[in-house]
């Protein structure tokens, strides 16, 4: 029989109204632990690709969208680099350790062609957490080494029903076409499966890898034609990549590298971590800051529903106080008792709002694996989690101290005497 | 075991509360007797300290409240009196079992490991043996007296304060509550003080103590 039980038993007493008071607590825990979590998953997805590779070298444009079209396939390519460009980073020992050309232009059923080298398929790195990732490890069959041979991404080969052996005809471009415009696919040269790649819950998974001939040969060698990604310059294809992943010999050479290209190359370097680290900082933090900001709002509104809900609790039960008073109970345990309410309703809204929150991350995380390949996993608890669940306990405890002070303040005479 | 001396308290604008001696020796049962307004529940609030002095003196089983900190109030309540009240005052959250432990928590007087077994001997003493599980509200109102009767000698208290006991029971419920509270206070050789408006009632009592004229209109 503590003080915990008799909060508790209060609290049972009037279980729709401790019930609604916890939900409205729970909501803005909700709301900011998925923000946070959401946002700090999808960080370190997108920082753990960014880590595959130490430069991504490309046309001049911009690096956020060279980023995103040639590491995570979520952008068009914003142009096309000669060839050379890749041939002479092959050549220079000094710093490249590898260096795997990205040809884009064509889709099939949604997902992007990329055309490379079998080194691409070969590539593994070490993760953020000492890992080694290895993103491109076959499933079934073996990596392309012909034109026109295919490995397939696992989320493209299951949404696509591709299996090994099966064919399939590329298209022009990301977006569907008219059937007018359907002579424009390469219907006469079909890509064959070859190999099928095991989930890595990247967006590696959305891809179709190709050698990067194929590409060529597809959009102008033998056949004559002359097309481009949106907004790319018109090149010829043979001569050229969308983009080249680059790793170095070591990460220490990222900047020294990536600069030294900016400005004795035509082409443009980016080290992918810092260009995603960057978006995150531009862009997403601000959008945190205001879901947060609305997050704490919330927690405020909460904490003045907790305040109401246990105020008007002590002037209902002021006998009930009074009684317990009369049976010995001193000002200080009245006092702590009702504290202990407002602990109770605000612990049980950080749990069930942070159960919330994570299930909403956890659903918005399929969407995300679904559309984009990016497998987030939610139900973690961060440190700044932790920090804005205890700022959350601390205004819930403080709405808590008016109606305990109330209670502490009681006239029991005249409240046992109140015969309501 | 209670006396008071020249007791002053001011109730409000124009209305002055007095007693200039009252006595009840330890096992006594006495009844503090008079119309409503008349000051019988201001003297019980000041001899279990719920109200303070102004001025005079309250000596309660050897001790003199008058001068006591809340926190040695809170702890002699605990200790040392049992209230049973017109209207039951149960806790509605709690079952029977646990509003006798109820009392038990606040005061130091019985170890915790003889809360419960004590509570049950209570309950079972006040014939509410089948009832140590249920709450007030599924309880009749004479079964709810007897819980706060058992609540009452929770803490093997010395003193028991009545506050119309009876007042919200039905006469055959009033007077098996009324036989039962002297039964257990003659058994346990508790002091009972029992305030009520029933003339008749009072009488039932071994000695009774006019409360007429104890709250005074005007500056006194």
């Amino acid at each position: 029989m503590s003080l915990w039980h008799i909060a508790w038993s209060y609290l049972w007493n009037r279980k729709f109204t401790t019930c609604l008071t916890i939900l409205s607590v729970a909501l803005s825990v909700g709301l900011i632990s998925s923000v946070l979590s959401l946002r700090q998953e999808l960080e370190k997805r997108f920082a753990e690709e960014g880590q595959a590779f130490d430069l991504v070298v490309g046309p001049k444009g911009s690096p956020l969208q060279l980023v995103l079209g040639s590491v995570y396939f979520l952008d068009s390519a914003i142009g096309r680099t000669p060839l050379h460009v890749y041939e002479d980073l092959l050549k220079d020992d000094g710093f490249v350790e590898a260096a795997f050309p990205i040809g884009l232009g064509d889709t099939y059923g949604g997902f992007r062609i990329v055309g490379t080298t079998q080194g691409l398929l070969d590539h593994k790195w070490e993760g953020m957490s000492g890992d080694i990732r290895t993103p491109f490890a076959l499933a079934e069959g073996k990596t392309f080494e012909a034109p026109y041979e295919a490995v397939v991404g696992a989320v493209a080969a299951r949404k696509l029903g591709l299996v090994i052996g099966q064919e399939f005809e590329s298209m022009h471009g990301s977006i569907e076409i008219s059937e007018e415009l359907r002579e424009f696919d390469h219907a006469d040269r079909p890509f064959v499966v070859v190999g099928i790649l095991e989930t890595s819950g990247t967006p590696f998974d959305r891809a179709i890898y190709c050698d990067i001939e194929s590409i060529w040969d597809a959009h102008g060698a033998g056949h004559g034609e002359e097309h481009s990604d949106e907004g790319a310059e018109e090149l010829d294809w043979s001569n050229s990549v969308s983009a080249i992943l680059v790793q170095l010999h070591s990460p220490g050479q990222r900047f020294e590298y990536e600069g030294w290209i900016n400005e004795n190359t035509d082409a443009m370097a980016v080290v992918p971590i810092q260009v995603i680290s960057d978006f995150f900082q531009d862009f997403l933090d601000p959008i945190k800051g205001l879901m947060m900001g609305v997050g704490y709002l919330v927690v405020v509104i909460s904490a003045l529903s907790i305040l109401i809900g246990l105020y008007l609790s002590i002037m209902q039960r002021k006998r009930d106080l009074a009684i317990m008073r009369a049976l010995g109970a001193s000002s200080y345990e009245i006092f702590g008792a009702v504290i202990i309410e407002a602990f109770w309703v605000t612990t049980l809204g950080i749990a069930v709002g942070w159960l919330f929150g994570n299930a909403v991350t956890y659903l918005l995380g399929l969407i995300l694996a679904q559309e984009y390949g990016l497998v987030i996993t939610p139900f973690g608890l961060s440190s700044e989690e932790i920090r804005a669940f205890a700022t959350v306990a601390l205004v819930g405890l403080v709405a808590g101290i008016l109606p305990a002070w109330q209670a502490y303040n009681g006239d029991v005479a005249h409240d046992l005497a109140d015969r309501q | 075991m209670v006396m008071l001396e020249q007791c002053r308290r001011r109730l409000g604008p124009g209305a002055t509360f007095y007693c200039e001696h009252f006595h009840a020796e330890a096992g006594e049962h006495i009844a503090l007797w008079g119309p409503s307004g008349c000051g019988k529940s201001t003297m019980l609030n000041l001899i279990s300290g719920l109200l303070r002095l102004d001025s005079g003196r309250i000596e309660v089983d050897g001790v003199e409240i008058h001068d006591m900190s809340e926190g040695q109030l809170d702890q002699f309540r605990g200790e040392r009196l049992g209230f049973v009240f017109q209207t039951f005052n149960l806790l509605a959250p709690f079952t029977a079992l646990q509003n006798v432990m109820l009392a038990m928590r606040f005061s130091d007087t019985v170890p915790q490991k003889e809360w419960k077994s004590r509570a049950t001997m209570l309950l079972e003493r006040v014939g509410l043996d089948h009832r140590l599980h249920s709450k007030p509200n599924t309880m009749s109102v004479g079964e709810q007296q007897r819980v706060a009767i058992a609540r009452a000698l929770a803490n093997k208290q010395r003193l028991i304060m009545a506050d119309e006991p009876t007042g919200s029971l039905d006469p055959k419920n009033a007077k098996e509550i009324m036989a039962l509270l002297l039964e257990v206070c003659t058994e346990e050789e508790v002091t009972m003080i029992m305030v009520t408006h029933d003339r008749a009632l009072a009488e039932r009592l071994p000695k009774q103590f006019d409360c007429v004229g104890l709250v005074t209109e005007g500056e006194s």
